[in-house]
């Protein structure tokens, strides 16, 4: 085995072996390894699979930074798919497979679509797959592309737990930098939170020998002592994954393997971004085999898992870093061989596993290649806080430039790869200090991508993204750093751009001739890792995901066996009984025409406006003119918006000279609110209007039909019900069992109709007087389904259903109350444009089909001409068993003038007739109305 | 159009009570909740005015709801309307919000999942953001008992996304 476990002190017990597999192969690890870790310690390199190619990876690093070993990992019974396996936690009985591989990542049948590479460049399926039609490849590609797939399995219980957190200082990253600012900030008597995404504080410091005269695990201890003995927090592994507006930023605490991670929604006065740097990689050729891996990677594994990844390793850096690289893999017992990049191309031999480096025409046999090709810091936070980058020529690395407000950056993400220099501006951070760039012992020469240059030489591992494919982009013109990545898929998926992004920009700038930092980079977004979207989804599932608005009368609706479902934002019964619900619907609607429906109209809005400058201000929201209402009476009116159109439809009552009632459609009820409070606070008066939404404290019963008012007589109230003392569009008010009730004689269905409200407590004992009322008189509870229907029938909109985003009053046959109002109204001028008065503008219109035909389809079109046109379409349809015939409403060019036309309507490749009529299809003269 | 009466769990009952993990959610009845809104009824009413994080132990109290408005709470009747002596605009709210006291050790963790609250950032409004709800939040009698109030509509939301988070601390 070339990788395998040594003696050295790590951060693994080795007292508790654990039992896993991979591939189907069994191994044994440890407590406190992660998958990828426990595999190399076993001798297993390979890993993974690469998207397109199918080419075999081993880890390139030791943890988020690496893009290769992603695994399917099944536990309990349940899998979890593309887990990363460097960060991975080993768990006893683990079973991982390789994604992208089969039968094995060992042996992947696949891996001949390698042989075809040169057909296979960046955007060869945009080229290849045109003709004849994208869709007939498109079912194999997707079933080729991808990695991982989803478990059919619904995991029960896997749900995140969210929590909203603050601090007075947030610190990311918990290695030397990050410990030392949050002890100075924690003493300094700040409310102090460190996260860290390893299970285990230190970051970098356990490949030291010690850090300021202790051994680094002593060290560690003391900066954890101090932070939480000055009352600091500390949350390992968990990951800082994005930074939002105002200080918010995610934080993913990871649980035990399986469980949804915790998303703390951390708002942080300041933070202190000390995330650290990685290792980037040398482009040369075959630098993607198997055995290739992070110098960093490699002495993490060594410190932290007691694994050394070869036994004789090629060293290949070009930065000062390698030095101390070196010393520690040699007293680990390999044979380290230095390798200068410069001194020539270089080559990787071998396969699945290496068998040596050639550089020019010299062969080093070795089992194992190191590359630093210099350190790239993790600015990606910063990125997503809107802090700007510089270009250090020195450590040829952007680094944090113009900070976003309230962060600053310490440690080797801002440059200080020296550790005096990095606790020292940690410690200055900590107090509130923002440090400057320091000078820096570490020292590289530049070593960048050369185009042109033999071989095949990748610059994003995952994504088999090779120097050609930069080169072809480039010839192809997507030179901007966005087209190349979109072009070539360069630094997606779990990466992110953090091995691939540095050599990708520099590859474009080398085949520009321009220099890196005016390429720039890319776009950093979060999530910086990937994080389950169970996470994002918290407990909003089930009945959270789309929470309704519940009635006062619900468990009397359930127990008169309602079917409740969702209209508009509330959960309201459809119909009542058990049975076809079409045969019960259509009964409801002949016991409201020969008798009465009992109605819960609960969510309809009752929004009260009151103050001196009410009139006035009700008067400019309607599009009607409400001034001349006079107490105690009703009025059906518009809203428009600014545009001129139909917002909500409602009727208005005056209850006193100060005093008015808007009631709404039941969905708009809160945008109406909105609308009024807004318009309330825009060039009026706000101390002279006030707006009241009252509609969850009144419960209203409606009772529509011919036989109603013989049933509200039964309630024995102190109200005179004659039509003459209680005309339609009135209002009385009366007590019913010593509480206010309202009652309201508007009607949506064009029968006699009167709305009883009352205070929800009170609604329960109105709702069972009037149902037993009207038992005696052959009236029952109706539903929303039979609503709709009966208004239908009359003619009545739906605003929203009957109407579209460019209706107008006007369009509805509502000309008239424009030329009457004298004063300005919300829309008023957009009323008086050349498209609100064109004469081809939908209006309402009823459509009637021949006898004997089924109703029209709602959504189908109305067309003419070859091909056909649209001239309008149906927006409500339904089956009347009142007039025993189908029944329709549609919006209809130019419809108010062509009533007798005979049109075409087109639904799904089907052509009927139907004859625009008046949308009144009942009642038309109101005698019902007006009993 | 169909049947979805299944998906949803039956209303709250009467006097609901939730113990659970050392914590309860209890329902709440007053006798009275009444808004009113005026320029200036932040310094008309008489009672006492809570915004966050106040502690209200009075039995009569107002909430503070924005600059221009409070919620009175068991407080005495009041003819609704607009009262153009007092430029105060009153409307019976009794029945549009459902109240509900979360109390326990652990009661600010709870409410931690559905809100960003800070006891250390004062502001007059007790009107928040929780779970996506509207509420009035404020302490009540005890440090750890908080008092909730959400449009009646929304009470079974807030419960069970109170008693999701109750469970998740």
């Amino acid at each position: 085995m070339t990788s395998h476990r040594t003696t050295r002190v790590a951060l693994i017990d080795r007292s508790k072996p654990l039992r896993f597999s991979f591939d189907g192969k069994e191994y044994q690890g440890y407590e406190g390894d992660t998958l990828a870790s426990a595999l190399l310690a076993n001798g297993v390199r390979v890993m993974g699979r690469s998207f397109k190619y199918h080419r075999p990876r081993g880890p390139w690093g030791a943890w988020v930074d690496d893009p290769n070993a992603i695994m399917t990992v099944t536990l309990n019974g349940h899998s979890f798919p593309n887990c990363p396996a460097t960060s991975t936690p080993l768990v006893e009985g683990m079973q991982a497979r390789s994604v992208n591989a089969w039968p094995s990542a060992a042996f992947d049948i696949k891996s001949g679509l390698d042989l075809f590479h040169r057909w296979l460049s960046a955007g060869f399926y945009y080229k290849t797959f045109m003709w004849p039609n994208w869709h007939l490849f498109e079912p194999i590609i997707r079933k080729m592309a991808g990695l991982g797939d989803i478990s059919r399995d619904v995991l029960e219980g896997y749900s995140a737990d969210q929590v909203f957190d603050h601090c007075e200082l947030l610190v990311i990253g918990g290695g030397a930098a990050g410990l030392a600012a949050a002890r100075a900030a924690a003493e300094a008597g700040k409310g102090v939170v460190l996260v860290e995404d390893h299970p285990v504080l230190g970051g970098g410091l356990h490949q030291m020998a010690e850090v300021e005269g202790l051994a680094p695990a002593d060290w560690i201890a003391e900066q954890v002592n101090a932070i939480t003995s000055a009352g600091g927090r500390i949350l390992t592994a968990t990951t800082a994954f994005g930074v939002y507006d105002h200080g918010l930023v995610g934080l993913a605490e990871n649980g035990p393997f399986g469980t949804a991670p915790r998303l703390h929604r951390m708002r942080a006065d300041r933070i202190v971004l000390a995330t650290g740097a990685l290792d980037r990689p040398i482009t040369f050729a075959g630098n993607d085999r198997p055995g290739v891996m992070a110098m960093d990677g490699a002495c993490e594994y060594l410190a932290r898992y007691g694994v050394l990844v070869g036994r004789k390793i090629a060293l290949v850096s070009n930065n000062s870093l390698a030095d101390a690289a070196e010393v520690l893999l040699a007293e680990a017992g390999a044979q380290v061989l230095r390798l200068p990049p410069h001194d020539g191309p270089m080559q990787a031999l071998g396969g699945k596993r290496i068998k040596g480096i050639a550089q020019g025409a010299k062969r080093h046999d070795v089992d194992t290649i190191l590359a630093s090709g210099g350190m790239t810091p993790l600015v990606h936070l910063w990125r997503h806080a809107g802090g700007k980058l510089n270009w250090c020529e020195t450590r040829q690395a952007f680094l944090p430039g113009a900070a976003p407000d309230g962060m600053v950056a310490v440690g080797a993400v801002n440059g200080a790869f020296d550790l005096d220099v990095s606790l020292s501006e940690a410690r200055a951070a900590g107090n509130g200090k923002s440090p400057d760039l320091s000078p820096t012992s570490y020292a590289l020469t530049p070593l960048w991508p050369d185009p042109g240059s033999k071989g095949r030489q990748w610059i994003d591992f995952q994504h088999d993204v090779t120097l050609k494919d930069v080169e072809l982009a480039a010839r192809e013109n997507y030179v901007s750093v966005e087209h190349l990545k979109r072009y070539t898929t360069l630094g997606m998926a779990s990466d992110q751009g953090k091995t691939s992004n540095m050599a990708g920009l520099a590859a474009m700038a080398a085949v520009q001739g321009r220099p890196l930092p005016e390429v720039g980079t890319t776009t950093f977004r979060p999530p910086f890792v990937p994080v389950p979207l169970e996470m994002y989804h918290g407990h909003h599932g089930k009945q959270l995901w789309h929470p309704l608005k519940r009635l006062a009368l619900e468990p009397q609706h359930r127990a008169a066996g309602a079917a409740l479902g969702e209209y508009g934002g509330w959960l309201r019964p459809g119909w009542y009984g058990k049975g076809e619900a079409k045969q019960l619907i259509h009964q409801e609607v002949l016991t409201a025409r020969g008798s009465a429906g009992i109605f819960d109209a609960s969510p309809l809005g009752t929004i009260e406006v009151m103050g001196p400058d009410a009139e006035t201000f009700v008067n400019f929201i309607y599009y009607n003119t409400i001034r001349t209402l006079k107490p105690g009476h009703i009025r059906y009116g518009f809203m428009l918006t600014e545009g001129g159109i139909v917002l909500d439809d409602g009727v208005i009552t005056r209850l006193d000279q100060n005093r008015f009632v808007i009631s709404c459609s039941s969905s708009h009820v809160d945008s109406v609110r909105t609308h009024l409070e807004a318009w309330r606070q825009d060039g009026n008066n706000p101390d002279r209007i006030f707006v009241h939404d009252q509609t969850q404290h009144w419960a209203t019963v409606t009772i529509a039909g011919p036989k109603a008012r013989e049933i509200l007589a039964a309630l024995a109230l102190d109200v005179d019900l004659s039509a003459k003392a209680f005309p339609h569009m009135t209002l009385q008010e009366t007590h019913f069992e010593e509480t206010p009730m309202r009652i309201a004689r508007v009607s949506f269905t064009g029968d006699l109709s009167y709305e009883l409200s009352v205070r929800c407590a009170k609604a329960p004992a109105l709702w069972e007087a009037v149902v037993k009322a009207g038992q005696a008189l052959g009236a029952a509870p109706i539903g929303i389904e039979a609503l709709s229907i009966l208004r239908a029938e009359k003619g009545y909109i739906m605003v929203g259903k009957d109407t579209d985003g460019e209706t107008m009053p006007h369009d509805l046959g509502f000309g008239v109350p424009r030329l009457n109002k004298s004063s300005a109204f919300i829309g008023d001028r957009s009323l008086h444009c050349d498209k609100a008065n064109a004469t081809n503008r939908k209006t309402l219109v009823g459509l009637a089909v021949p006898t004997g035909a089924p109703p029209l389809t709602t959504g189908a079109h109305l067309v003419d001409g070859t091909p056909p046109r649209s001239q309008g379409y149906v927006t409500s349809s339904y089956e009347s068993p009142t007039l025993d015939r189908p029944v329709a409403l549609g919006l209809v060019e130019n419809g108010a003038a062509r009533i007798g036309e005979t049109v075409s309507v087109w639904h799904l490749g089907d052509i009927r007739e139907a004859t625009i009529c008046a949308p009144c299809a009942f009642d038309p003269e109101g005698e019902r109305l007006h009993a | 159009m169909r049947d979805d009466s299944g998906k949803w769990d039956a209303p709250l009952p009467s006097g609901y009570v939730h113990d659970a993990n050392g914590m309860t959610l209890a329902a709440v009845t007053l006798a009275r909740q009444v808004l009113i809104s005026g320029p200036d009824v932040l310094t008309q009413t008489k009672q006492p005015i809570a915004g966050w994080p106040d502690i209200v132990t009075a039995d009569s109290y107002a909430l503070s709801v924005r600059r221009d408005r409070v919620l009175l709470v068991n407080g005495p009747t009041v003819s609704e309307g607009w009262h153009d002596d007092i430029g105060q605009a009153v409307s019976d709210a009794s029945d549009a919000y459902a109240v509900f006291d979360v109390s326990g050790e652990r009661s600010l963790e709870v409410l931690k999942r559905g809100a960003e609250l800070n006891l250390d950032v004062p502001s007059r409004s007790v009107a928040r953001l929780l779970f996506g709800l509207g509420v009035f939040l404020y302490r009540y009698e005890m440090e750890n008992s908080f008092r909730i109030h959400v449009a009646s509509a929304h009470a079974e939301t807030l419960v069970k996304s109170l008693e999701g988070a109750i469970a998740a601390c």
